[in-house]
């Protein structure tokens, strides 16, 4: 590592511009029998003379996009997320992440027979939740809603919480992934609760900086109730699909799939109901929201549920394919913020379609300089804000 | 029923004498129990319990405390256990960037350091600074002369490496770049990834285009398995090496059936109990496993948390020497005594292996501080010396 | 009280080293502290002041202690002279940063500073220039005297000698006409190029500023920690000075210290307490402090600071001072002000402004009337070169200044008010005003940093001083301007224009909000104006106020114009009575 890595970057990628026109070599062949184009003869013992470096061909080219469709896959249900808190609640949720890393170790956790720490975490917060629920309703408080308080904030961690007492130590797959959607998905509208709902006049950077302090808190109980080792878990499905030269795992199907339903739902939600118009409204006009039926906390708590939930999907979804660590949301997080900026904050299939040309940028750079792959990736950002910024400005910066 | 007490007063007087009259011996502890190295320092900070309370007399005292894997915070608490604790000795940091910044405050000090961390940079050259600071953590360069030596032996002629993109990677490819050059091996690809990377597909499949006869793995605890796993799923057939870095249950947890067969040097302890009974580190190793296990569950084992109970035998060791000398301990002159003695230190058996220090050499340690290991059925399993 | 209490704790901690008995780690944990308070003060000027939010402060920290630790480690140079060095090449790559990421706006902008931070990190682990990830060790430390700084308690006086410098000096450039320019960019863009103010230079100045500030820290730390390497330098630094600055209280430099000093010792404190709290380990004072923090925030979101000292950010103007008057402008012009022909403007589909002329003459008052949406503010817009022309021209005193910005009319002598009041609420009413008298200065960052400006403020804030008395609202020049009655807010408005030495003011709506012996002062003044033979022009729906001040109405309805012509004339007109008073009056 004491070359300059720049000059192989620029290499590469011109030959690959070239190859990507050939002909694929030995395409019949590689077709019947897939992951040998790319497997390397090793049962015999290698000849030492004839070694030189292969080009770059297809197959790579088309492996390294689908990595990046996979890994975009992750930062597009992150960034789908976030563009739907931010729309209803101003919020950037930087704590995305850490609903992705609870999500899977949680199931890991299930897996591996433990009780994970993240039950202990939801009783807390629901409690909190309930304390905060109590002062912010305190002058419109009857027996009737109180019940309802109580019921939501109290009464529902618990019966999930004895939901994992009663099921046997190693629930199995189904049940684990129910469970664990279970305990993460409350903490959304408990967090909103707790952290937002007292800013919810704030500035969008107030609320910002309010995101890293919960990212912080949040990181940190992680790794308590973790450790500081990564945990893999069982995939959904073992298939293994040969599509031409390359092998797509049903893991990643999975994936995708999901991903496509999650940005169709959303997309239709919010884009043709009328109470999704109106939800999304709530940001900007919280009266008209209101004459909609929708007070501005509910809305705030529905939209960290739903991104909590689907934070604890992609972990579920992801954790087969990598390791997932304590503090793995940050950077996936970071990368889904990247694209939901790159999509605007407000367009799904544009968060979307942005989250995949992240994912592909990040595949080709780390092929070509992986010790500068995260440069690569958030310096080619910086033309796509600066191109995003002058589009989206008009003269008038303030309100 | 007065005359009661004060007998009793007495006799504990009596019996507390030595205590007493003794001062307890302070040691620092500064180790990474967050951030990301905590896959090292956790079981370091778990060691601590089972570190001597007494020596000659003397009580121990051990202060530990966290310093997140940051040089800032390392260097605070290695001021604050000098300055304000007045310790005899610090033990830590669990990184080499780290145990670098805190060099500085030991030699400052004139406090006797022993660091568990693994670059050589860290005692080596010899100079006036790192005369404070002593090491337990086999040198990256003995692990790569394993390496190398195992690939030679087996008729390896290119490697692929891929490492952390940090500094335990960088120790990694500095030393194990003109081992392999020596040897005729060739380095075909240089990678590198993050411990918290989701993918590592690019990578892989660069080195796989290289088409290397081995590929070496330079990653810490489970974020090690992922390049492996990787590899095997794009059906890479050449050998495997992984370094000591790696030596934890979950790696084994993590990696599963893709790791099995993998060819790492690791020390002594993590194969204790396949020690010939004739290997004097196999007792040591075993008391510290069983105690270790006994407090935090079986299999939980990290050979890390080795290092620092390595030292903590070796200042034990070194107390009663210093303590000859005849200074008080949190006295400049106990310090500079302790820091000869474990200079002096000779043959002295501890977890890893056996160590014997010299003015030049403050890790002491010999072919007998590393063992090559594989993974065979999900377990560690130790590879005859002559393999 | 409260201006004490910053003197007070300033002695506290000077005097500190001379208690017998405290604990020297004390020295080394406030050594830490001081460094991130020389950092967090030029992120109180970014973030707090020039509304520029950045997590990246931790990248010129460490552009500063490496430029410093190379030099020092090969060419063996004296770290004084690595300090120069080092705050060069850092104020150099916040220019070039600056310049690029600054014309980022929103969001983008934080997330611009991230990338250049993490980018900046994995550059520093891999460069072999730069030790990579293991870094540069056994570097020298800072002597004095030939005495070199080791212990704690001796390298103690140089930080916080450091920090008092960062503060008089930011403190002393706040309150300059650059750093009015920079607080005014709190009050939006528009307002503060109105008064010629370059915004995005101003920008730059600012982020170059808190760079620099931030390469002092980070060749303090070079030299005090004597062994540097990528970590402290990460994105996780640069959150840790941000969430420092936010609950100080990003809108005071003392309240940036106290954020710094706090955090620090916090931090330490959790660290020590918590394990026996909780009787176990783990990273708890991390969970903690995120907690504490988001509490804090809902409790103060303007940070710890004002809480404290139950003050507003904004340092006290300076007491007024008796000063020669600022020379005239120009000379008195003849021939139109302003000609506008054919003016238009259209938003995406929609005609805002279609084909509007009208001008105005030296000593006279032209008022523009029209129904909500008529475009009256966007033809102020296209005048004043805040808004893009479709088509048409616009000329000022005789000179075509379709394609100018706002700043460069302003330079030729037109002021104006907004409809939505633009004052910067932290600010107090007489540093607003002064604002006006931007161009009317020349004292750059460096001067006003100095302090060597004084002879030139002391006129500004003259000038500021009269056109408040003007007004008449010269008693309340010490309140923060966000304390005003909206009415009276508008005035203010109209002094900061005045400030400007206009020779066309135009305002939007200046007596919305007023009383009626109000309305009557300020048709007194604006006939007084005319008088000295100003031009102005005037969007206003108070009718009776318009009729009985105006020499000439335009009015419009949806976008084109409708009429033109004296009060009485317009009065009868069957369309105007129709279209407007119809449904007004």
């Amino acid at each position: 590592m004491t070359g300059a890595p720049w000059i192989s970057v620029a290499l590469p990628l011109s030959r690959l511009a070239a190859l990507a026109t050939l002909p694929r070599r030995g395409g019949k062949v590689g077709a019947a029998v897939p992951s040998k184009t790319i497997r390397t003869r090793h049962s015999a013992p290698p000849e030492p003379t004839s070694r030189t470096p292969r080009p770059v061909d297809s197959t790579i080219l088309l492996l390294l996009v689908q990595d990046g469709v996979v890994n975009g896959a992750i930062y597009a249900l992150i960034a789908l997320s976030l563009v739907l808190v931010f729309t209803v609640t101003r919020v950037i949720l930087i704590p995305q992440g850490e609903f992705v890393a609870y999500g899977a170790l949680t199931l890991a956790a299930f897996e591996a027979g433990h009780r994970p720490g993240t039950v202990g975490l939801l009783l807390a917060l629901g409690a909190a939740a309930f304390v905060a629920d109590l002062a912010a309703g305190r002058h419109t408080l009857d027996a009737r809603s109180l019940g309802a308080i109580a019921l939501r904030d109290l009464v529902l961690p618990a019966a999930i919480a004895g939901a994992t007492l009663v099921v046997p130590e190693k629930p199995g797959l189904l049940v684990g992934i129910l469970l664990t959607l279970a305990i993460v998905t409350p903490m959304g509208a408990y967090l909103h609760a707790v952290a937002y709902r007292p800013l919810e006049h704030a500035s969008v950077l107030v609320l910002l900086v309010a995101s890293v302090g919960c990212h912080l808190a949040l990181t940190g109980l992680g790794l308590v109730f973790f450790g500081a080792e990564g945990s893999r878990t069982p995939p959904l499905s073992d298939a293994m699909i040969p599509a031409g030269p390359l092998v797509v795992s049903g893991q990643s199907l999975w994936m995708l799939a999901l991903t496509a339903a999650i940005i169709l739902g959303l997309w239709t939600f919010f884009g043709l109901t009328l109470i999704g118009k109106a939800l999304m409204a709530t940001a900007v006009n919280r009266l008209g929201a209101r004459l909609m039926g929708i007070a501005p906390s509910m809305a705030g708590r529905l939209s960290f549920s739903v991104a909590a939930f689907i934070g604890a999907l992609s972990g579920i979804l992801v954790a087969p394919l990598t390791t997932i660590y304590y503090d793995t949301g940050f950077l996936i997080g970071l990368k889904g913020f990247v694209a939901a900026i790159i999509g605007g904050l407000a367009s799904y299939p544009g968060a979307a379609l942005a989250a995949v040309l992240v994912g592909i940028i990040e595949a080709f750079s780390s092929f070509h300089a992986s010790a500068f792959k995260e440069v690569i990736v958030f310096m080619a950002i910086i033309p796509v804000l600066l191109w995003r910024s002058l589009r989206s400005h008009p003269v008038e910066d303030d309100e | 029923m007065k005359r009661m007490v004060l007998a009793l007063a007495m006799a504990g007087a009596a019996l507390s004498f030595p205590a007493l009259a003794a001062e307890p011996v302070k040691i620092g502890v500064t180790i990474a129990k967050t951030g990301p190295a905590a896959s090292l320092g956790i079981p370091q900070a778990n060691s601590v319990p089972l570190f001597p309370t007494e020596v000659a007399g003397h009580k121990i005292e051990w202060i530990v405390l966290d310093d997140a894997t940051d040089s800032t915070k390392g260097v605070a608490n290695a001021r604050k256990l000098a300055s304000d604790d007045k310790v005899d000795a610090i033990l830590g940091s669990s990184t080499t960037p780290v145990s670098l910044a805190m060099i500085e405050v030991a030699a400052e000090a004139k406090v006797p350091m022993i660091t568990v961390a693994a670059s050589s940079k860290l005692i080596s050259p010899m100079d006036d600074k790192r005369r404070w600071v002593f090491k337990t953590a086999q040198n990256d360069s003995l692990m790569a002369d394993a390496i190398v030596e195992h690939m030679v032996k087996a008729g390896i002629k290119s490697v692929g490496f891929i490492g952390f993109n940090d500094a335990y990677g960088d120790g990694w490819l500095t030393e194990i770049t003109p081992r392999l050059e020596a040897k005729g091996i060739k380095l075909v690809a240089t990678e590198r990834f993050a411990r918290t990377d989701t993918s590592v597909t690019g990578q892989t499949l660069k080195l796989t285009a290289a088409q290397p006869d081995a590929v070496l793995i330079a990653g810490s605890g489970t974020p090690a398995a992922l390049p492996q796993k990787t590899l095997k799923s794009r059906g890479y057939a050449g050998k495997i090496y992984q370094t000591h870095g790696v030596a934890n249950a979950d790696f084994l947890r993590v990696g599963a059936k893709d790791v099995e067969g993998t060819i790492l040097p690791a020390g002594p302890l993590l194969v204790a109990e396949q020690l010939p009974e004739s290997n004097p580190v196999r007792k040591v190793a075993l008391d510290y496993t069983r105690a270790y296990e006994a407090k935090n569950g079986a299999g939980s084992l990290a050979t890390f948390g080795g290092h620092a109970y390595d030292a903590a035998i070796l200042l034990a060791t070194a107390l009663p020497v210093a303590l000859k000398s005849g200074a008080e301990p949190g006295t400049p002159a106990f310090r500079a005594a302790l820091r000869d003695a474990l200079e002096g230190l000779k043959e002295v058996v501890y977890t890893h292996g056996v160590a014997t220090m010299s003015p030049t050499d403050h890790i002491g340690q010999d072919q007998r501080a590393r063992v090559m290991v594989t993974i065979e059925g999900g377990k560690w399993k130790l590879l005859s010396a002559t393999n | 009280m409260s201006r004490l209490a910053p003197l007070l704790a300033g002695l506290a901690i000077l005097a500190l080293p001379l208690v017998p008995g405290v604990p020297p780690f004390w020295f080394t944990l406030l050594n830490y502290a001081g460094l991130a308070a020389i950092v967090v003060v030029g992120l109180v000027v970014l973030t707090g002041m020039a509304n520029i939010m950045s997590f990246g402060q931790g990248m010129f920290v460490g552009i500063g202690a490496y430029t410093s630790a190379l030099l020092t480690l090969h060419l063996g140079v004296s770290p004084w002279l690595g300090l120069p060095a080092a705050l060069a090449v850092a104020g150099a790559c916040a220019w070039v940063v600056g310049a690029i990421t600054l014309r980022l706006s929103g969001h983008y902008l934080p997330l611009g500073t991230i990338a250049w931070n993490i980018s900046f990190f994995y550059v520093l682990g891999n460069s072999d220039w730069l030790g990579r990830y293991d870094g540069l060790p056994g570097l020298p430390p800072i002597a004095v005297f030939g005495t070199p700084l080791l212990a704690s308690e001796q390298v103690f006086y140089l930080i916080w000698g450091c920090v008092g410098l960062s503060v008089v000096l930011t403190l002393s450039l706040m309150r300059s006409r650059t750093g009015r320019a920079i607080r005014a960019l709190k009050g939006g863009r528009v307002a503060a190029e109105a008064f010629g103010v370059d915004t995005g230079r101003i920008k730059i100045v600012a982020f170059v500023y808190a760079a620099l500030l931030a390469a002092l820290s980070g060749w303090l730390y070079a030299h005090v920690q004597r062994a540097i390497n990528p970590t402290p330098f990460s994105l996780n630094a640069s959150i840790e000075y941000l969430l420092m600055a936010v609950l100080g209280g990003a809108g005071s430099v003392w309240g940036g210290v106290f954020g710094a000093t706090l955090v620090t010792l916090l931090k330490d404190q959790l660290q020590n307490v918590l394990p026996l709290v909780l009787g176990a380990e783990g990273n708890f004072e991390a969970i903690v402090f995120g907690v504490l923090f988001v509490l804090l925030l809902q409790r103060a979101p303007d940070g710890l600071w004002p809480l404290l000292t139950r003050r507003t950010g904004a340092p006290p103007p300076p007491a007024p001072v008796a000063a020669p008057p600022l020379p005239p402008r120009r000379a008195a012009v003849s021939g139109p002000l302003l000609e506008a022909s054919g003016l238009r403007k259209v938003f995406g589909g929609l005609v805002a402004v279609d084909g509007i002329d009208f001008s105005v003459a030296p000593g006279e008052v032209v008022a523009l009337i029209g129904p909500n949406g008529a475009g009256k503010s966007t033809t102020f817009n296209l005048v004043t070169g805040v808004a893009r022309l479709s088509a048409g021209t616009v000329r000022l005193f005789g000179r075509d200044t379709s394609a100018l910005p706002s700043r460069a009319v302003a330079r030729l002598g037109v002021a104006r008010t907004f409809q939505h009041v633009k004052l910067v609420g932290t600010m107090s009413v007489i540093e607003n005003v002064a604002l006006g008298a931007h161009l009317r200065g020349s004292a750059g960052a460096v001067r006003g940093a100095l302090g060597l400006d004084r002879a030139e403020e002391a006129a500004l804030f003259a000038e500021a001083q009269r056109q408040l008395d003007r007004v008449g609202l010269g008693a309340l020049r010490d309140r923060p301007a966000a304390s005003l009655a909206l009415g009276q807010q508008r005035i203010v408005e109209i002094a900061r224009a005045l400030c400007l030495d206009p020779a066309l003011l135009l305002l939007d709506e200046p007596a919305a909000g007023l009383r009626h012996q109000e309305k009557a002062a300020l048709a007194d003044l604006l006939n007084r104006l005319r008088g000295e033979g100003l031009g102005i022009l005037l969007v206003e729906h108070d009718m009776d106020f318009v009729m009985g001040l105006a020499d000439r109405l335009v009015v419009m309805n949806f976008g084109a114009k409708l009429c033109e012509g004296p009060p009485r004339v317009v009065r009868t007109n069957p369309a105007v009575v129709e279209a407007y008073l119809g449904s007004a009056a």
